[in-house]
């Protein structure tokens, strides 16, 4: 009984005992199998959502520019000021705050990813091997040129790492755009021409990208290096953007890009769109951010009389406001991309309130911007409280914002003072009616990361650059031509995300049963703010036409007034001018404008005359951000942590 | 309870069958006092009794049987019965209180043997005020070991024993209960276990009645710790519970009331001086566009506070303008925090019984707390149970169980789980941010949503009726053994004995979360999660144990084998949008909720195998030496890393015992101890080391897409660590040098240790180049070294018969420092470590104050150079003088956020039955980052003194209405000497003389009050509690009972 007591409780086989079983995930050996390899190329993907997860995208693309200037909340506001806290090491504001690391890691780590992926094709044996590969460069060589963009020469790493390693140094801007080069080259060869499902990568993707790099190679930030390729470069470019556009016809109506009603929706399926981040509304693929860009651009309504926050509406994160330059730059009679690009009209949300004249209830109009010119004299004050009338409701509306009342002039961006920074007509692109609930940060829609629009533009810039000015404006003139109100369009309708919050909806039932109405009015301020009586141009095409854009006084008004105000006067300047303001009302707040502008050296000019935070502040070193402290404080030479001078070698001129 | 007492009566009428001649005695102590539950036995019978309240005792007994006299604290004494029929018997108090037998590692030690640092806190201490933890109880009572405060019902603080020497790894102690050592037990809440690194939360105390703890021993230096090896590097507490004792049979009952209040060392503004400080944060915004906080305009009041879309808030402004100037006194402030807290009300009831003879001793117990806590929502009710037994079957066979079982429901309070990230999580939090200025009802008495129309700013009136989380554990932890006497069996083997011991632990936890549509955190539609976790382990251990005296040599020899397994499984589900607010997270059903937002299960196992032996040996008395050395194989670390081994040598010298000391009457007790020994650090996620990569689903289109990627940020499980096979235990070599003295019949004594530590194989979270595609990985590199001494002196100033005073102080420095890191002797700043400083610094830029209007020329130089500094804003010291603020040059380290010293002082003061205590805790010597005051102008804020045109002196910053903040470094204003004493409380008690309850059937009533956290003596930082690392503290008074029949 003893011994049987003494040996019973012994555990006597050690090597079992302690063996370490995981059975719930697998782990970094699963990559080595075929089907691990597959699993990775779908993995990779996720990556390319960063450009629409957070703050980051905006802060680091459209902030800064001649588009948006900082709206009511400043989180991010360094990005688009310039102040000194924009450095290698940013102080952090609150959560929401972009630090100067966030682009830098994120791209890496896509870039450890596909060095990863291109590793384990080696030894893949299946079927998708062309197909792993071609993701797998095009998601390199796409960070890369992401990473040129925004930091200029980066270290260039092209092997997954297994253990520490500490030694890197920056490749300069020319060798990694080799690398980016290079990359695209290899994607555009292997990848298939045609998606097999929606979102996945293509040739066209690659091509895309092929000649926005080729593009960025003969642009003027690379004017040190770039004599030798410059010539070549611009026929590729018009050699690849060419084959997208073939491949990818634009949408006919300017707003179906933006009308979306329901997650993966139409919209999401166009022949225009080349490559977008993949969002929906399944709980498993939301992962910490969705896609919160519906947050960014709105202004402030809720707090208006008779508004309440809505989920058509939108939670107004007031982070970019849309600049005079942005109102001013279309032409509001004939260009219907404004109208189809910002939000004009306000539905009350609140059963009733009474007002002064009136009582309003759910569904009355609430709020109304009027986009007016200078010298229009029909508004006694910005802020007209139940003292303009809706056109077609004929009904008072209780809150009217113009931004230019009567006595104001071009000069005087009246609005942009301190009282209306969070009033504003917002950019209504990304609002996303399709949550469950109004405080939803995780949004459903795709994110557009390219789309043959684009490509008319790059042909355009291509032909500009190399001074063949007619030929540029036969690649302008179909967005133009898109852009007019064809006869018989409701000049006056309006369509924006916000209608996704239908009965089909996730998060109609519990606002329905509060509101009855959403904010969303499908209508805009058109007749209003052009003084024109209601529906009287509905009939009537508008015409676009533009026939000589190298000089000042063959263009259009609107961008005779920006070309003055950059004092620009060269054919090719004047050219140049009228393509970025092409691009912005083609493009406007699509995460291009800060890299065009810094990669065309037009960055301080534009920003100084257009950006009221920037001006004092911006200085020639901006086109590039500061690299990281978090990367110079790691890294070793020779086994060594830097010292201050090395770091400050490293570092990008002026930070 | 009623059974325990049919216990207690029947052990009489044992007595009393025996039918032999009645000897009638009284047992007094020296003072001729009576002794009032002095036990009495005829020697080698079961024949005993205790005497009553006059010492006296009545026992049949025969000529020549001996009596066996013996109470705690006191000499035995044995009578021989004579002829005589009365009989007296003085009992000494035991002045030698050196000579208790202490626990120790695998067995128990004559305290005068012990050769390692060690502190021993008894039943006494721990019952001298009512607390609801033990360490509760230790605060302040045991130098090195640092014991932070929570106020939170059924939560405990963080636990450091001599300060802390890893990087990332926990410092946590191990603790083991009733030679049990426990897994898993180092958060609150087995979520924090798993992922918890760096938790240092004594997690089982809470769920063991303080009641039922015979004694806590605290093993500090390795040479002690060093037989828990791979566990042993962050020190062991040992808990020792009550078990029924030979021969005496008692009930007792322990009762108490705490009555508490919430108290807010922050003063914050009232309404009048946020109206004018949040005008001048507008002003300093755009001087153009608004006036100066100090000349108000009724129209920008009404523009920068909302005044047209909360009308009641601008009602309440309006009556600062009602004399047609403004007079901010007007304007009446609301305290938001009284909508949230309440009088904290704790009652304690324990019952227990114990009581035994020669074979059989029982100890139960069942005690009950029930804590409403201070802040409204919060409460803790926890209910104990114990059952201990031991049987001596046989000369050579012993049985014992032990059970504690515990059974807890907190209701935490308020939750910010699935709300937005930013959002409060305590309801004071919430109310604290709730604007003065608002009003909480509108005209028709219904709450207004935001008061004040941000928002950001969510009423907290009736909050704690909107959010509730409640968890419920059941805890039970076994200690189940058999010991074979194996020289009781066979001569030759005398000495020998061999003892299985078993111990289960098992715990379930229930978190529900309810968040209504209408909490703080949420915006119209609501929220619930349900988790639901067990988990089991059990250690198994084989002890042999041999004894044997040679002449002077005594020799102990102890050989354990051991096996440890942890099991952990989990579940979890979470939902928006549940119909019925009623049915909280209990009817998460498909017929119900359309689709969960989130869900989860999970399974964790780990195991460790370990072999120890350890020899101690005596000469003479004087001499000690212990020796152990024991090897653990770990589940956790890779193969070819799974084994290490731990040595440990400690050398004891009794001085006092020498002949040449024996003269000196002065010297009561000296005694020298030197250590040596090596710990481990095990605090390795168990599959760490398996490379885990991150799974996700990628839409393409509508369909989710099952893929992998090795690291992914946008992914909440994404963040994944490079994985590391080499990672091994983190080591720590520590000497220690330590000397027990006791002087002047035992008016001085004290202990005091001094220690010197080296930790090598870091392990360290490192933060690595994102080229590598990770941002950090699990690392053994560098070194630390600690150094430091703990001194413990006990002072009696006054003992007479009627009168004693005790003075006890302790305190301990410790300071760390980093010798090596990964790259031998680089700093690393992305991390914050740097050779030869302490582990915790703050690397930033140091503050120059605030920039005035005489600084104008200087900061002209900044600006030129990029700034954007103007007057009244925080200025960072240039530190090269290049007027340029860069993160390359003028970083610096500004000071360790460990304390250096912590210090316990206690004063009590004993006349008659009086008992008149104070406890005095510190911590000094260190910085510590309180934050600066937020520049955004938002949210309510604490009073401080800060710039604008009237006080251009300020401490700090001038506000500026910008979420955005244009002063980028407000932050380093914030940097202050943590340093503080504070007086933990103030006890008063009475215990009632024997005399008095003579008649009642008590032997023993003592009631006593005590006062919990009346004061500071100093602090640095006047608007945090630097107890408890937050604003608010809990005061209030106890009232308590014990009685023992």
């Amino acid at each position: 009984m003893l011994a049987g007591s003494l040996t019973l409780p012994v555990i006597t086989s050690c090597s079992d005992f302690l063996d370490e079983k995981l059975t719930t995930d697998q782990n970094t050996e699963y990559f080595d199998t075929d089907e691990g390899v597959e699993s990775l190329m779908t993995g990779i993907y996720y990556n390319l959502r960063y450009h629409f997860a957070f703050e980051w995208g905006f802060s680091t693309t459209n902030y800064g520019t001649d588009e948006f200037i900082v709206g009511g909340d400043g989180s991010n506001a360094m990005w688009n000021s310039y102040i000194s806290s924009l450095s290698s090491d940013i102080p952090v504001v609150n959560i929401n705050t972009t630090h100067a690391y966030d682009v830098w890691d994120n791209m890496y780590a896509g870039i450890a990813t596909a060095n990863t992926l291109i590793k384990k094709c080696e030894t893949y044996t299946g079927s998708k091997k062309n197909e792993a590969l071609g993701t797998a460069h095009f998601i390199r060589g796409f960070n890369y040129f992401k990473l040129l963009r925004q930091y200029g020469g980066v270290p260039i790493k092209l092997e997954p790492s297994t253990s520490v390693e500490l030694e890197f140094t920056r490749a300069t801007s020319q060798e990694v755009m080799d690398q980016v080069i290079a990359d695209l080259l290899e994607a555009y060869a292997k990848l298939p021409e045609t998606e097999s499902v929606e979102g996945k990568l293509t040739q066209s993707a690659a091509a895309h990208f092929l000649a926005k790099a080729y593009l960025w190679r003969a642009s003027e930030i690379n004017d040190s290096w770039n004599a030798s390729t410059q010539s070549a470069d611009l026929d590729n470019v018009i050699k690849y953007a060419s084959e997208v556009i073939t491949d990818h016809p634009l949408a006919t109506n300017f707003h179906e890009l933006w009308a979306y009603t329901t997650p993966d929706g139409s919209n999401e399926k166009l022949s225009e769109v080349v490559l977008a981040a993949q969002f929906t509304s399944a709980d498993a693929t939301q992962g910490k951010y969705g896609n919160p860009q519906h947050l960014y651009f709105l202004n402030i309504y809720r707090d208006l009389p008779g508004m309440a926050r809505d989920i058509s509406g939108g939670r107004e994160y007031q982070r970019l406001r849309t600049s005079y330059y942005t109102y001013n730059v279309f032409n509001h009679l004939n260009d219907s991309r404004l109208w189809k690009s910002f939000r004009t009209k306000f539905n009350c949300t609140k059963a009733s309130t009474t007002g002064t004249n009136d009582t309003y209830v759910a569904g009355d109009r609430g709020l109304m911007f009027i986009l007016n010119q200078p010298g229009d004299n029909r508004f006694a004050e910005i802020w007209n409280k139940e003292s303009v009338k809706d056109a077609e409701t004929g009904k008072l509306v209780p809150t009217t914002f113009a931004i230019y009342p009567s006595g104001s002039n071009e000069t005087s961006n009246p609005m942009e003072g301190d009282t209306y920074l969070k009033y504003y007509a917002p950019l209504s692109k990304y609002m996303d009616g399709s949550r469950k609930t109004v405080s939803q940060e995780q949004g459903y829609r795709d994110g557009i990361l390219a789309r043959s629009a684009e490509d008319y533009l790059f042909i355009a810039e291509a032909y500009i650059r190399k001074g063949e000015y007619t030929e540029a404006l036969k690649y302008i003139t179909p967005l133009r031509t898109r852009a007019q109100w064809k006869a018989g369009e409701d000049r006056a309708n309006y369509i924006d995300g916000g209608g996704a919050w239908n009965e089909n909806a996730l998060g109609w039932s519990v606002y329905t049963a509060v509101a009855g109405k959403g904010t969303y009015c499908n209508r805009n301020s058109y007749y209003e703010s052009n003084n024109v009586a209601a529906g009287t141009l509905n009939s009537q095409a508008s015409v676009l036409t533009v026939t000589d854009i190298t000089s000042i006084a063959n263009l259009p008004a609107e961008d005779r007034s920006v070309c003055e105000k950059l004092g620009v006067s060269s054919a090719y300047d004047v050219a140049m001018c009228f393509l970025l303001n092409e691009k912005t009302r083609e493009m406007c707040g699509e995460f291009v404008r800060w890299e065009d502008l810094a990669r065309t050296q037009t960055l301080v000019k534009r920003a100084k005359a257009f950006n009221k935070d920037a001006a004092p502040n911006i200085q020639s070193y901006h086109s590039l951000r500061p690299i990281p402290q978090t990367y110079l404080d790691i890294i070793q030479k020779e086994g060594k942590a830097l010292t201050a001078d090395e770091k400050k070698a490293q570092q990008n001129p002026g930070y | 309870m009623a059974f325990t007492l049919f216990l207690f009566i029947s052990s009489f009428v044992f007595v009393l069958h025996a039918q032999q001649r009645t000897i009638r005695g009284s047992v007094v102590d020296e003072r001729s006092e009576p002794m009032i539950g002095a036990t009495v036995m005829v020697n080698g019978t079961q024949n005993g009794t205790i005497t009553d309240m006059d010492g006296n005792f009545t026992i049949q007994a025969q000529t020549g049987d001996v009596l066996r006299v013996f109470y705690v604290g006191y000499t035995e004494s044995l009578v021989t019965i004579d002829g005589k029929s009365e009989k007296k018997i003085i009992l000494k108090e035991n002045t030698e209180m050196i000579d208790e037998v202490v626990v120790v590692g695998y067995g128990t030690q004559k305290k005068s043997d012990v050769t390692g640092a060690m502190v021993s806190i008894g039943d006494k201490e721990l019952s001298a005020r009512p607390v609801s933890n033990a360490f509760e109880a230790m605060q302040g009572k045991a130098a090195g070991v640092d014991i932070r405060t929570s106020d939170r019902p059924g939560e405990m603080g963080d636990v450091f024993i001599r300060g802390t020497r890893s990087l990332t790894a926990s410092s946590s102690p191990l603790y083991v209960v009733d030679g049990v050592p426990l897994n898993g037990t180092v958060g609150k809440t087995p979520e924090e276990d798993l992922n918890g690194l760096s938790n240092s939360r004594g997690g089982v105390l809470e769920s063991l009645n303080p009641s039922d703890i015979e004694s806590v021993e605290i093993l500090k230096d390795a040479s002690a710790t060093a037989i828990y090896g791979s566990r042993g590097a962050n020190g062991v507490v040992l808990i020792t519970t009550k078990k029924g004792k030979d021969g005496r049979f008692t009930v007792n009952y322990s009762g108490s009331v705490s009555i508490d209040e919430i108290k807010d060392r922050t003063t914050w503004m009232s309404a009048g001086e946020y109206l004018e400080w949040r005008r001048w944060a507008y002003y300093y915004r755009d001087s153009s566009v608004y006036p100066r906080g100090d000349q108000p305009t009724q129209a920008n009041d009404k523009a920068i506070f909302n005044g047209d879309n909360d009308p009641y808030a601008w009602k309440n402004i309006m009556k600062g303008w009602s004399g047609g100037t403004w007079d901010g006194s007007k304007v009446s402030t609301t305290d938001w925090t009284k909508y949230v807290t309440q009088t904290g009300i704790t009652t304690e009831h324990t019952v227990s019984g114990s009581g035994g003879n020669e074979k059989n001793q029982s100890y139960v117990s069942f005690g009950w707390l029930n804590n409403k806590g201070t802040i409204k929502g919060q409460d803790y009710n926890r209910y104990t149970a114990k059952v201990s037994n031991d049987l001596k079957l046989t000369n050579w066979l012993s049985l014992g169980a032990t059970v504690n079982a515990t059974y807890s429901i907190q209701n935490y309070g308020m939750s910010n789980d699935g709300g937005t990230t930013s959002g409060p999580n305590s309801a004071y939090a919430a109310a604290t941010r709730n604007l003065v200025y608002a009003v909480p009802y509108d005209d028709e008495g219904n709450r207004i949503e935001y008061p004040g129309a941000d928002s950001k700013i969510k009423t907290v009136v009736d909050e704690w009726q909107y959010s509730k989380d409640e968890r419920k554990v059941f805890r039970a932890l076994g200690s189940f053994y058999a010991q074979f006497n194996l020289g009781k069996i066979w001569k030759p083997l005398e000495g020998l004995s061999y003892k299985v011991n078993f111990g289960p632990d098992f715990r379930y936890y229930r978190r529900g979360m309810f968040n209504d549509a209408e909490s703080v955190n949420r915006e119209g539609v609501n929220y619930a999660s349900l988790t639901k976790s067990t988990d089991f382990s059990w250690t198994l251990d084989n002890l042999l144990y041999y004894n044997k005296s040679i002449g002077k040599h005594d020799f102990g020899f102890t050989l354990l084998q051991t096996a440890t397994q942890y099991e952990y499984e989990s579940n979890y589900m979470a939902a928006e949008g549940i119909p019925l607010s009623s049915s909280l997270w209990n009817a998460l059903s498909t017929t119900n909720i359309s689709a969960l937002k989130s869900w989860d299960s999970s399974l964790t196992e780990k195991q460790l195998l370990s072999y120890m032996g350890r020899i101690n040996y005596t000469y003479n008395g004087r001499y000690m030496l212990t020796a152990s050395v024991r090897r653990d194989g770990a589940s956790q670390l890779a193969e070819g890393y799974k084994w290490s081994t731990f040595p440990s040598v400690a050398l004891g010298w009794r001085i006092d015992q020498e002949e040449f000391l024996k003269e000196l009457p002065w010297i009561s007790q000296l005694k020298l101890r030197l250590g040596y020994g090596v710990t481990g650090n095990s605090a390795i996620a168990p599959y760490s080391t398996k490379g885990a990569i991150a799974s996700l689903f990628y839409p393409f289109g509508s369909s989710p897409t099952a893929g992998y990627v090795g690291y992914e940020s946008q992914l909440a499980d994404g963040a994944i660590t490079l994985a590391n096979q080499k990672l091994g235990w983190e080591k720590t070599k520590q000497w220690n040098l330590g000397l027990d003295f006791g002087f002047l019949n035992g008016r001085v004594s004290g202990i005091f240790d001094i220690y010197t530590s080296h930790t090598s194989d870091l392990l360290m979270l490192q933060s690595i180049p994102s080229l590598t595609g990770y941002m950090a990985t699990y690392n053994n590199i560098g070194e630390t070294k600690n150094f430091g001494y703990d001194l413990t002196l006990n002072l009696v100033p006054i003992k007479t018969r009627d009168l004693e005073w005790n003075i006890g102080l302790n305190a301990a420095y410790t300071k760390n420092e980093i010798v090596s890191l990964a790259n031998g002797k680089q700093d690393d700043i992305s991390n914050g470590w740097f050779i030869g400083e302490s582990v915790n610094v703050i690397y930033d830029y140091e503050s120059a104050g605030i920039w005035k209007e005489e600084d104008a020329a200087e900061m002209a130089k900044f600006n030129a150079n990029g700034h954007n500094f103007q007057v009244g804003m925080s200025r960072p010291a240039d530190q090269n003088d290049d007027y340029k603020i860069d993160a390359n040059d003028d970083r610096k380290i500004i000071g360790h956020t460990d304390p250096r010293w912590t210090l316990g002082i206690g004063s009590n003061i004993t006349y008659k039955g009086w008992e008149l205590g104070i406890q005095l805790y510190g911590r000094m010597d260190y910085t510590y980052n309180t934050g600066g005051v937020w520049v955004g102008g938002r949210y309510n804020v604490r009073s401080y003194d800060y710039y604008n045109e009237n006080n251009k002196n300020a401490e700090y910053q001038k506000p500026i209405f910008d979420e955005g903040g244009k002063d980028a470094y407000y932050y380093v204003l914030g940097f202050k000497n943590g340093s503080y004493l504070k007086i933990r409380n103030i006890s008063l008690g009475y215990t009632f003389p024997g005399k008095m309850l003579k008649g009642t059937g008590l032997s023993n009533l003592k009631l006593y009050a005590q006062c919990k956290n009346p004061g500071m003596v100093f602090s640095h930082i006047d608007f945090i509690d630097m107890d408890t690392y937050s604003n608010t503290y809990n005061s209030g008074l106890t009232f308590g009972l014990n009685v023992t029949f």
